[in-house]
């Protein structure tokens, strides 16, 4: 439609327009995220004590880390509905083998320690995420079914395996460690919060600077042309959904440390908190448009509210209503934002 | 329509444009693309609303803001790309919308009763319960034009409805044109096909860069007159075929079946030479494409690079022994069109260009600098996103991605699809440069000149089958033609894309 004169005259004012609206799609959640911040920091004197900022921090890191994995199947144009069970599930595999407890609900004197248990449970999680994967791409299966069977599967082995109830352990030195914190000053950032920042730099030079970060875009963005263009398509979605299963055990591993306890509701919520971030944090549920920063930011929005809520007096039962309404808000300023609602599109005045 | 101006983000798409449409006459619209026609007919179909100018219709101010409203007042577009639900019958989308009803229910006697005799004033011998992905794309167009009759529609706007049909179907559409003509309704007329126009229409009017060139009765116009009026120059060459001597064989296929698609192919190419494919819509020559490239699966077949038999099993296996294939979809098939250029040319030879484990940004800026330098894309810069470019520089960043790969075999389908004439003949001038560095190029197409005009061998395929070959010197239009409709008997029903891997 666009002849290649007019392309070349409006170049500098189109230009700066897309790098204008890039720059507002990039900083928008952020400033959304400034805005309450500095509402709550004014309103609520409770806030602002370092104490309460960090535990936000720390509350923010395992759903953090698990909506990192998200981000990643997201990006591809899928979606991983199994995260929150895989949460359980990995919380529950490690509590068992640290606590020796075995199916029949009897103690057995000794349990490995936690390194070992930590690294049979995030084993599981990748091997489970790339065998969903597997399934999804050898059977061209719909991902949203596939992770939500799986999602049942994996709720219903750390139901069984639990007997229902928490696993309860003790933490031995590594355990402490990474549920511990550092002081750095007069401040104690918590481990977890650590564990997740270095997680999510490790993605951005992934998605950023190599090949398969790259390929990720292109699977999300043109599956065929990517298959066409000699990549190994099914191979990267495997790994993704391995990335996303492994991702999603930290993330169970982290949790189940804090609580001292393996049980099955340890991940409750966590998907629909994961997906909601992503798609917060500016990731297209389409695929091929987004990155790992807004999915951080979505998450510390997500986890603001929550702690806003708290801090308002707002009673904790309502928290799914607000959590609930922020999604679909944030999906439809998504598909606004994409231009792909007519009666918003927004008036285009000519820029000759 | 008075002086329509319509005013895109950047781009002024029309700029004064004047058109008008009598009574019972086919006005062409003709124009490269980009040169507003679409923009006209949608303005005029109620899709986009106008910036400036008037317009009228039988003799009343009109101003459309949904298509709906221009479907009631009696226009209606038949769009190239049909619009039509496969899964209903051919009654249900004539009726969509407008059901007749009895009470509550739908009164389905009265509406089956209806289509069919507006079928029948088609010659269209079809049930109207049948659904309607189940008929040919020529069969699904009648029924989009019944659809128009039904809605006694005065102005029926064709854009591109030749596009996917074969010649007879064409002429059988351009009876329909008459009598539809003879009976009072006026057509506009959108194709890409020159010689149609001049067999169809009353009168042709010309927009380049989105103003009005001339409007002028066909009798008036030659051929040559009128692109010298569309493109604004004179075109000293509208293939700039060159002759490359013919090289050692590159790449031969032997015996390839797959299915009812494909049956007993058996050719070559050879380094230096541009093999064309020829065939109506149907015969197969996507598929065998595809099928070469490892996009599809086949039953049985050998193919054989530098007389070595090699395995193809997928598109990386194809890439690896040095193929390249650029898609007749560019956009849904080729392109990546929310990452940047430069993303976009290295994406098949990304492992070459690291650094350790990681994408080396040196390598990949310097590797697309040189193509967009080679092959001169018109661009903002290698961060432009590809969806901000036009079709033929679209398919020159197509190409980059192929040439990265150094191939040794190069496949084009359907090279110049959507791509103005100007941007056409540089496409063909990169094909030459391809050839003459010893790559094997094979060229499907549907466009017959085309295929005439740049190949230095044709295959002309029909029902699945090599129907025959032709030299450059002995082949026209009426030969291929004739190898084309050569198997019509045994043909086999035409295999949607759908049932493909991909």
């Amino acid at each position: 439609m666009i002849s290649e004169t007019a392309v070349e005259a409006a170049r500098p004012a189109a230009q700066a327009r897309r790098t204008a609206s890039r720059l507002l799609a990039a900083l928008g959640p952020l400033l959304v995220l400034l805005v309450m911040f500095v509402f709550l920091w004014i309103t609520s004197p409770p806030f602002r004590t370092p104490t309460s900022l960090l535990l936000i921090g720390l509350e923010a890191a395992a759903i953090g880390v698990v909506a990192a994995g998200q981000t990643f199947v997201i990006l591809t144009g899928g979606i991983d509905l199994s995260v929150e069970a895989m949460v359980s599930f990995s919380g529950v595999v490690a509590a068992i083998l640290i606590a020796g407890t075995n199916i029949a609900g009897g103690q057995i004197a000794f349990g490995v320690p936690s390194v070992v248990a930590i690294a049979v449970a995030l084993s599981a999680g990748l091997a489970i995420g790339m065998f969903q994967g597997t399934i999804i791409t050898a059977f061209s299966m719909n991902p949203l079914i596939v992770t939500l069977g799986f999602r049942s599967i994996l709720l219903g082995i750390s139901l069984v395996a639990t007997r229902g109830a928490g696993i309860n352990i003790q933490r031995d030195e590594f355990l402490a460690f990474i549920t511990g914190s550092i002081d750095v000053g007069s401040l104690r950032i918590p481990m977890p919060l650590i564990i997740a920042l270095a997680i999510y730099a490790l993605i951005w030079v992934v998605l950023r600077h190599t090949k398969f970060g790259r390929y990720t875009y292109a699977i999300g963005g043109n599956e065929t042309a990517a298959r066409l263009s000699g990549i190994n398509v099914n191979v990267v979605k495997i790994f993704i959904y391995g990335i996303s299963g492994l991702l999603a055990s930290v993330g169970g591993i982290l949790v189940m440390g804090r609580l001292v306890s393996g049980a099955y509701q340890n991940g409750t919520n966590m998907t629909l908190i994961s997906v909601a971030a992503v798609v917060i944090g500016g990731t297209a549920l389409t695929g091929g448009v987004g990155g790992i920063w807004g999915t951080l930011i979505g998450v510390f929005i997500i986890r603001i509210v929550e702690a806003g809520l708290v801090y308002l007096n707002v009673p904790s039962n309502a928290k799914e209503i607000v959590i609930g309404a922020i999604i679909v808000l944030a999906v439809m300023l998504d598909v606004i934002r994409r231009g792909e609602v007519k009666w918003l599109r927004f008036r285009r005045r000519p820029a000759l | 329509m008075r002086a329509i101006t319509k005013r895109f983000p950047g781009v002024l798409a029309l700029s004064n444009v004047n058109f008008d449409v009598r009574r019972g006459e086919v006005h062409a619209l003709v124009g490269e693309n980009g040169a507003g026609k679409s923009t006209l007919m949608k303005i005029v179909a109620g899709v986009y609303t106008r910036d400036e100018g008037e317009m009228f219709f039988k003799g009343q101010p009109a101003a459309f803001t949904n298509p709906r409203q221009a479907q009631n007042a009696g226009i209606t577009t038949i769009y190239q790309e049909l619009n039509l639900i496969p899964q209903l019958s051919i009654t249900e989308n004539i009726f969509l919308g407008s059901e007749i009803q009895r009470g509550a229910l739908l009164n389905w006697p009265r509406m089956h009763e209806q289509a069919r005799a507006l079928l029948a004033k088609l010659h269209l011998d079809v049930d109207p319960r049948r659904l309607v992905g189940t008929l040919g794309v020529a069969q699904q167009q009648m029924v989009e034009v019944a659809k128009a009759l039904h809605h006694k529609s005065d102005l029926i706007i064709m854009d591109e409805p030749t596009s996917a049909l074969s010649v007879r179907e064409i002429e059988d559409l351009f009876d329909i044109i008459r009598e539809l003509k003879a009976s009072g309704v006026s057509i506009v007329y959108i194709s890409h096909h020159l010689e149609e126009n001049f067999v169809i229409s009353d009168r042709i009017t010309v927009l380049r860069d989105g103003m009005h060139v001339a409007t002028r009765p066909t009798s008036a116009l030659n051929i040559d007159t009128l692109i010298r009026l569309m493109v604004g120059r004179d075109l000293s060459e509208k293939f700039p075929k060159e002759n490359i001597a013919r090289g050692a064989e590159v790449l031969r296929v032997e015996n390839l079946n797959q299915g009812s698609r494909l049956r007993d192919i058996n050719f070559s190419v050879h380094a230096g030479e541009v093999l064309g494919i020829a065939g109506l819509v149907g015969a197969g020559r996507t598929e065998l494409v595809r099928a070469l490239f490892g996009a599809d699966m086949i039953d049985s077949g050998k193919f054989f690079i530098d007389g070595r038999e090699v395995i193809i099993r997928s598109p990386r296996d194809a890439i690896r022994h040095g193929l390249g294939l650029l898609t007749e979809d560019r956009k849904q098939q080729g392109l990546f069109l929310k990452l940047t250029m430069r993303e976009n040319i290295t994406m098949a030879v990304l492992k070459a260009l690291t650094r350790g484990p990681f994408t080396s940004r040196t390598k990949e800026t310097a590797l697309a600098a040189r193509f967009i330098d080679a092959i001169a894309i018109k661009t903002a810069g290698q961060n432009q996103l590809v969806m901000n470019l036009s079709g033929g520089n679209q398919q020159k960043v197509v190409l980059s991605k192929w040439l990265a790969t150094e191939p040794r075999v190069l496949i084009f389908d359907e090279p110049t699809r959507g791509i103005d004439v100007g941007a056409k003949v540089e496409i063909y001038r990169l094909i030459n440069a391809l050839a003459r560095q010893g790559v094997a190029i094979i060229m499907v197409s549907s466009e017959l000149p085309e295929v005439l005009g740049m190949s230095d061998r044709i295959m002309v395929m029909s029902g699945g089958r090599v129907t025959g070959f032709l030299s450059r010197d002995e082949a026209t239009e009426e030969k291929i033609m004739e190898y084309a409709t050569a198997a019509d008997k045994t043909f086999a029903p035409a295999v949607s894309q759908e049932s493909a891997v991909l």
